[in-house]
């Protein structure tokens, strides 16, 4: 039984399949944030937003493709890791603040060190090269399990990279400009396996050198560098949404404290 | 027969895991257990016009794989990673090399068919047809199993043989490369061939 996408081998076909670990799995994640997030209609916004990129990433087609191409597998970790993360954690935001409020000092603290820049750094980047390592992709990607194991690996790295600069006051150590060079930062490693992909000569994923051709337009070693090319290209962008969300939404609290300060200086009574 | 038994044998030797199959020397390819000769077989090419495999080919460098457009796996990987790795080739190397495709679906394959799909991969790669009896003529030569239509459907399939033999200039093939050769393994072992036979390429 098919569970989950991976790189099955078969000769591709466009035409629905069902893959009820995908369902399952997002399932859980509305059961957790619908049982320990559910806070108010915003976050529900921004959490169901996050499920549903998710949801695109690892359903029919884009997950039935990134078996088969490299591309395509580029556009489930660029979603999976990148775009799903901050929303996700948005949206549990308000409850993981009510939470740190109230609990245990040690529990505060494992948080708080989650959201050090060096930790985020250090796990995401982690994270991101291993699972495009050749022999790990090639190794993992053909079975369901694997293929479960690298996307829930990515999840947990886009929440690694994403936790300092969006997680609550109680465990956030940098100041807004401090988690935008953070995020900004953080997008330098991904020119390491964005450059092999695009100039190597000739493919490094052998599974998706060897597996089903989608389309004959799209030779092996093109799709290895539309994959480079869209890591870059694509995914720095989507860091950057994130990085003008933190500066502007800054910028407007701090405007809105300015005038608050100046409007009570103005109604003080003249002595 | 008896040649396309031993190739079927040392094929099954190496795809059932119960040994590692024989490479050739510091090449990828598996050697065979005898060397084949090359063959004789005439079939027509793309652009309509005859082609005598053994006179055309003689003395010369040549990979021979037998496929066909409509194969949704092999076939295309197969083409496209020979097509990827020619396409560097020096222009001295390329043109001391040939790729061959034979098809082995005759009612579908016709030239207007099989040279746009062959361009895809490289425009030097020479594409040939023929009926259906001449075909299997041409596999039976080649010593390698023919090829069997699957289940008459719009879109059926062929079951063939995947590997690509290589005739050397001596007029015999030494080896062969199976399904899931790499670019770089094709580009690390092309130029050493042509090395190995350097001065006797025609």
């Amino acid at each position: 039984m098919t569970w989950w996408c991976s790189a099955s081998g078969v000769p591709w076909e466009w035409g629905w399949r069902p893959y009820p670990g995908v369902w399952l799995f997002l399932g859980l994640l509305a059961l957790v944030f619908y049982r320990f997030g559910r806070s108010d209609g915003r976050s529900a916004r921004y959490f169901g937003l996050g499920l549903f990129i998710l949801w695109t990433a690892l359903d029919y087609p884009l997950g039935a493709l990134g078996g088969y191409l490299a591309a395509a597998h580029t556009g489930q970790f660029m979603l999976i890791a990148l775009a799903a993360p901050p929303l996700l954690l948005l949206g549990l935001r308000p409850r993981l603040a009510a939470w740190g409020a109230q609990a245990s000092p040690e529990a505060v603290g494992r948080l708080r060190f989650l959201a050090h820049p060096v930790t985020g750094f250090l796990c995401y980047n982690l994270i991101m090269l291993v699972t495009h390592v050749p022999s790990v992709v090639d190794g993992l990607m053909p079975s369901q399990f694997g293929s479960f194991a690298i996307d829930l690996l990515w999840l947990i790295g886009g929440g690694l990279l994403f936790w300092p600069s969006v997680a609550p006051p109680p465990f956030l150590r940098m100041p807004p400009l401090g988690q935008v060079a953070y995020l900004f930062v953080q997008t330098i490693p991904a020119i390491l396996p964005a450059a092999f992909l695009v100039f190597s000569t000739y493919p490094l994923y052998s599974l998706y050198e060897l597996a089903p051709r989608v389309t004959t337009a799209l030779t092996p070693h093109y799709d290895h560098q539309v994959a480079g090319l869209m890591m870059k290209v694509v995914g720095d962008p989507i860091v950057w949404v994130t990085m003008a969300v933190i500066f502007f939404t800054s910028a407007n609290q701090e405007r809105r404290d300015d005038l608050a300060a100046m409007t009570k200086a103005t109604n003080r009574p003249a002595s | 027969m008896i040649r396309a038994g031993w190739v079927l044998a040392a094929w099954i030797a190496g795809c059932s895991g119960r040994g590692t199959p024989e490479v050739a020397g510091d090449l990828t390819g598996v050697r065979l257990p005898v060397p084949l000769p090359r063959p004789e077989f005439r079939l027509t090419t793309i652009a309509g016009e005859p082609f005598d495999f053994r006179t055309r080919t003689q003395g010369r460098l040549t990979l021979l794989f037998y496929g066909y457009t409509r194969c949704p796996d092999v076939c295309p990987a197969t083409m496209a990673n020979l097509g990827a790795v020619i396409g560097r080739l020096s222009a001295a190397e390329r043109e001391a090399v040939d790729v061959v495709f034979v098809t082995t679906d005759p009612d579908r394959d016709t030239p207007v068919v099989v040279g746009p799909w062959l361009a895809n991969f490289e425009p030097g790669i020479i594409g040939l047809v023929g009926t259906a009896a001449d075909l299997k003529t041409a596999q039976v030569a080649a010593g390698i199993a023919v090829a069997i239509r699957g289940p008459e459907t719009a879109n059926y399939t062929v079951s063939h043989a995947a590997q690509v033999l290589v005739y050397s200039p001596d007029d015999s093939a030494h080896i062969a490369y199976p399904f899931g050769t790499r670019q770089a393994e094709w580009a690390a072992d092309l130029p050493k061939l042509l090395d190995r036979w350097k001065g006797s390429v025609r």
